[in-house]
């Protein structure tokens, strides 16, 4: 039979698969990529999809646990409010990284298509 | 060659493995306890037991019970020096001021200034359960207060030091830890006060009923454990160590940015 519990904790398993798969993604693109942004790109990858999405699932998984009691909902609010702050800070980090060292002139694109911002960097 | 590489990363690897398992037997903590900590664990919280009844804090969490009241007195005295340590930072930047027409600076970006002010309330939330829990749940006063001040931090790091400087009253907070450290004193003394008015015995720093000192702070508030003096003690002990952080970062990052006045 397909009761709310089992379809919830179907879920949260896809999504903790889909963030176990998205951290491996995310090392191999750390490891493979030419450049710094491109490889900060490939870590933020690992913290959106790879944490998240990760969170998300143990929360919904969290909820079909009945030996908890009431304290699995203080669990899934715990972990919905992490999720929460890492989508914020995760973004907002690697936001601030790749503007500091474009700004600082530290890392070069390269390879290069294009470079609005500072051309010089390009290439 | 990239075999070589390969087989050295995995012994490396594989020898510190071996390293920490074998350690760890050493190191782990074993099931034995010494009789002082077996005290401690036994009269934290033992309203049951009538003779270690005399000397139970009525705290779940040891750390607490054990900081502000067995050796409360030394809490005390820590809580001070903080306080002398901030106010001689004031004395010696005493007569600082923003110059008048200097810039406040640009900071970093509009996105990570969004986040921030977002993320503010929350970190000032984490801080006030993390302070106002610490008789529950690891965590106290002075962890709470070190989590607010990390929100001056953040001010300072993502707006500028001129940015807070402008919109942080210093007195005002400097007041307010005056007020923080007033109410630990006066909790210290709240019992004893009162022992002299209903001629009674009792203690300073005295926080349960002690043999001969029937009287007793409150145990609970509707039901809701505060444990006496120690709700009270994290509570200013939180206010304090927030705002002297918060000074103490402000003026530490200012001495560069401004001018000195001939202000004595």
């Amino acid at each position: 039979m397909l009761d709310g519990a089992t379809v919830l904790r179907v879920i949260g398993s896809a999504l903790v698969c889909l963030g176990a798969f998205a951290a491996v993604v995310s090392a191999i693109g750390f490891h493979r990529f030419k450049n710094f942004y491109l490889r900060l790109h490939a870590s933020t990858v690992g913290t959106i999809w790879g944490t998240v999405y990760a969170l998300v699932g143990t929360a919904l998984i969290s909820l079909t646990i009945e030996e908890f009691g009431a304290t699995k909902w203080f669990i899934f609010g715990n972990i919905i409010v992490t999720a929460i702050l890492v989508f914020l800070l995760g973004s907002a980090g690697s936001h601030t990284l790749a503007r500091g060292v474009h700004k600082a002139r530290v890392a070069r694109v390269q390879p290069c298509v294009a470079d609005k911002l500072d051309p010089e960097l390009c290439g | 060659m990239r075999i070589v590489e390969i087989a050295v990363i995995i012994l490396i690897v594989l020898a510190f493995g071996l390293l920490i398992t074998v350690a760890f037997s050493y190191i782990a903590p074993g099931t034995r306890i010494r009789p002082l900590g077996e005290f401690y664990l036994y009269a934290t919280y033992n309203p049951y037991d009538p003779i270690v009844r005399l000397f139970t804090v009525m705290s779940p969490e040891g750390v607490t019970a054990i900081v502000w009241d067995f050796r409360g007195l030394d809490t005390l005295f820590e809580t001070s020096v903080f306080y002398l340590a901030i106010i001689g930072a004031l004395a010696l930047t005493r007569g600082l001021m923003p110059a008048p027409r200097s810039e406040e600076g640009q900071g970093l970006s509009v996105i990570v200034k969004s986040v921030t002010k977002i993320t503010a309330p929350m970190i000032l939330a984490v801080g006030a359960s993390v302070g106002l829990h610490g008789h529950l749940t690891p965590g106290g006063g002075f962890q709470g207060g070190s989590v607010i001040a990390v929100i001056p931090m953040l001010m300072i790091v993502i707006f500028s030091v001129l940015f807070l400087a402008k919109r942080m009253n210093v007195t005002g907070f400097l007041i307010l830890r005056s007020i923080g450290l007033a109410i630990i004193g006066f909790t210290g003394v709240a019992l004893f006060i009162a022992g002299l008015v209903l001629g009674v015995p009792a203690w300073v720093f005295q926080n349960m009923p002690k043999p001969g000192a029937p009287l007793s702070m409150p145990v609970e508030v509707h039901g809701a454990l505060i444990s006496g003096t120690l709700w009270f003690f994290n509570l200013a002990e939180m206010v304090a160590v927030a705002s002297g952080f918060s000074i103490a970062f402000l003026i530490l990052l200012l001495v560069k940015e401004v001018e000195f006045r001939g202000k004595s």
